[in-house]
């Protein structure tokens, strides 16, 4: 508890809700997450991972409560948080028309100020995506995987200060999330923080630092892994959720 | 928040204020739009209907010649002296007169459909004879047709008026023989009409078939021109905000580092550039279609003395509203774009687009807005688009200000529409306005 007080947020959410026109997706959510810190949201289908996770990255209003992003308020600061943060859609896809290359190179143009930047930003970014040749195709004819892949590449190639991932690793098999959950961890070794949601609590266990059981637009519960399952008494995350959604 | 959380993120400021990175955002996303929009199976279908433009002008052009070249044979049952006569009257570069060889109209029936002839003439006998006396005589023409095309109809055309040049020929060759001090066209067409028209406050020498059709090459082919790219903008820019819904690659675009009007300008420049390049190709296939209907009166040089005709000046307005239209289509589209969530329900988008082109399209078309009723007139007035649709015929008078003042208010129209535009941008609305609406149609249809 001590040690959460003295390290740095990067992110700080109190008492924050979000509606949908009369549909209430969060209900008063409270959290932070620390600095270079793989903060994991886990809970079931429409619990209101997305929503959060869309907030902080400056796309929904806030219906109540506060957001803070390094030292920006998210309603007021929007523009300067955008500089700070990378956000990976669930389930997007690339633009059609562009290679995968052009489509980095696309992204890198918001991201650098002179060419040899960008030139060094996308040349990260290829690595990252591990597509080979196939880079240089379009993104059309890419397989789900391989989309997803170009796009954590895509998100982690401009060294953001948080990185926001929704499910990062859905509908990749289990040897391309492994690859990217190394990329994640490397991320966080090198200074960047992490906000993913997920399905997978083995990943979930095997990444986060800590993660927060959300339900119903509310959190139930916060810790670091070894915590929670102390506390439940349980063998897995698995089986902490499954107790804690009850 | 405790001060030192601040440090790191100091040299991120700063950088988006001076207008160099600025343009170089709004250059990146325009091309973005080209490259997403301009595909190569729009560019195919697009270079198909150029070339079927082409090949169906081709089509009216020989049907056309076709009905321009003319068989006509002649039977003469009675060797008359003004067989010669008639030859040299409707023999002609387009006709081709042959005499048949024949003892009746079956066998020369028989005969004239071998050597492929459109019309037969058949002189009777006692044909001279009674001319002779002046009395009425008949010629029977047998048209010979080969099918229900548009061709035959043609030829019957041409057939009546080589009749009334042999009528004409043979009264003449009368009045001759009666009053040989007499002029025979005198007399054949005593009245001839000399033709003005009163257009305003000026009166020039022609009929008002020939001004208009002057005028409309302009005042037709203007808001055509002016409805596709219309039409192709509104489409591409519904098109390419319907893709980045359904791809979600808009979410990602919303996070980046990128000011609200970078993106809702390129999206609206990129949109232009697609949809005038669609139209440059549409316009030269249709073009090659419309050349051989669209060759103007020789009147048209003396219109200028007479202040008819286009100034400089006027070309300058006509391009200006021409622009100014183009923005409204593009202000609207973005607005409507809110509310499509993929590419099919982009095109759905677009038809109140097409309604209000339309309308303003077929009313300045067929009637003259001054002549409709009040209310009508209002809405004609309302619709942005109606403004540059009527702009060249005022322009052709040098009247420009109604043009200025439709101007100004397309222009304030564009400024209302965008700033609504990027107030829902800088909301969520942009990302969850389609689902309310489909909630509220749902909702509706219980
Ligand atoms: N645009 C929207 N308009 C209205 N309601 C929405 C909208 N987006 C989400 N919701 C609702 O908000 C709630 C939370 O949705 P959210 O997408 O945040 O869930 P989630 O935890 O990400 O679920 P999943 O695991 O399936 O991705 C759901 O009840 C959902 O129906
Ligand atoms: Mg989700």
């Amino acid at each position: 508890m001590s040690i959460m007080q003295i390290m740095e947020h990067s992110v700080v959410v109190r008492e924050l809700v979000k509606t949908y026109g009369t549909q209430k997706a969060v209900k008063g959510v409270s959290f932070e997450i620390g600095m270079a810190e793989i903060f994991g949201l886990i809970g079931p289908n429409g619990a209101g991972k997305t929503t959060i996770l869309r907030v902080i990255s400056t796309l929904l209003q806030i219906t109540s409560g506060s957001v803070n992003v390094f030292e920006y308020d998210i309603s007021r600061d929007a523009s300067d948080v955008r500089k700070l943060i990378s956000y990976l859609p669930e389930e997007a896809g690339a633009y059609k028309n562009l290679t995968g290359k052009g489509y980095l190179e696309f992204i890198a143009s918001f991201y650098s100020t002179n060419t040899a930047d960008k030139i060094k930003m996308v040349n990260r970014g290829i690595e990252i995506a591990q597509l080979g040749k196939r880079i240089d195709d379009k993104s059309s004819t890419y397989s789900k995987g391989m989309t997803r892949r170009l796009l954590v590449a895509r998100a982690l190639m401009v060294n953001p200060k948080l990185a926001i991932l929704d499910e990062p690793t859905s509908g990749l098999d289990v040897i391309n999330s492994q690859e990217i959950r190394g990329l994640i961890k490397e991320f966080v070794e090198n200074k960047g923080t992490v906000l993913l949601s997920s399905h997978n609590m083995l990943e979930i266990e095997l990444l986060c630092d800590r993660i927060a059981l959300i339900n119903d637009g509310l959190i139930l519960e916060i810790g670091t892994p070894e915590e929670l399952k102390l506390k439940y008494k349980a063998r897995n995350i698995e089986e902490v959720f499954v107790s804690v959604v009850k | 928040m405790n001060d030192s959380t601040s440090r790191g993120s100091r040299d991120f400021k700063g950088g988006g204020v001076s207008p160099l990175p600025l343009m170089n955002h709004l250059y990146t996303i325009i091309k973005k739009e080209v490259k997403e929009l301009l595909t190569k199976e729009l560019m195919m279908s697009l270079v198909f209907m150029a070339v079927f433009f082409v090949f169906m002008g081709k089509m009216m052009r020989s049907v056309e010649k076709e009905s321009e070249k003319i068989n006509i044979s002649i039977l003469d049952l009675d060797s008359t002296q003004y067989l010669q006569n008639i030859l040299s009257l409707v023999g002609s570069k387009e006709i081709k007169v042959n005499i048949i060889d024949a003892k009746d109209v079956k066998s020369a029936i028989g005969k004239a459909k071998a050597d492929s002839t459109t019309v037969l003439l058949v002189i009777p006998n006692g044909f001279n004879s009674k001319l002779m006396k002046m009395e009425k005589v008949e010629i029977e023409m047998y048209s010979i047709m080969k099918g229900l095309s548009m061709t035959e109809t043609i030829s019957s055309a041409m057939i009546k008026s080589i009749v009334d040049a042999i009528n004409k020929s043979i009264a003449s060759t009368f009045i001759q023989r009666l009053a040989p001090d007499k002029k025979a066209e005198d007399v054949l067409t005593p009245i001839v009409t000399k033709d003005f028209v009163v257009i305003k406050d000026k009166t020039l020498p022609g009929t008002p078939a020939m001004i208009t059709a002057i005028t409309t090459s302009q005042s037709m082919i203007i808001p055509l021109i002016l409805m596709m790219v219309i039409m192709y903008a509104g489409m591409m820019i519904m098109t390419s905000m319907g893709q980045e819904k359904e791809t979600k690659t808009l979410e990602t675009l919303l996070t980046l580092p990128v000011s609200r009007m970078c993106i809702i300008g390129g999206k609206m420049v990129g949109s232009a550039i697609v949809a005038f390049v669609m139209t440059v190709i549409y316009m030269i296939g249709f073009k090659y279609y419309m050349s051989p209907m669209s060759e103007l009166p020789k009147l048209a040089v003396s219109m200028k003395e007479f202040g008819i005709s286009m100034t400089p000046l006027g070309y300058l307005l006509l391009g200006i509203a021409l622009f100014l239209a183009i923005l409204v289509a593009l202000s609207i589209c973005i607005v409507l774009g809110v509310f499509t969530q993929d590419a099919k329900s982009a095109q759905t988008m677009t038809y109140p687009l097409s309604m209000i082109v339309l309308i303003p399209f077929m009313l300045t078309m067929f009637k003259d807005i001054e002549t409709l009723p009040m209310g009508l007139k209002i809405l004609v007035y309302a619709i942005p688009f109606s403004h540059p649709m009527m702009a060249s015929k005022f322009l052709i008078f040098h009247n420009y200000l109604p043009v200025i003042y439709g101007m100004i208010y397309m222009a304030i129209f564009t400024g209302f529409t965008i700033w609504i535009g990027a107030k829902i941008f800088s909301t969520d609305k942009v990302l969850t306005a389609k689902l309310a609406l489909t909630k509220k149609i749902t909702l509706w249809k219980k």
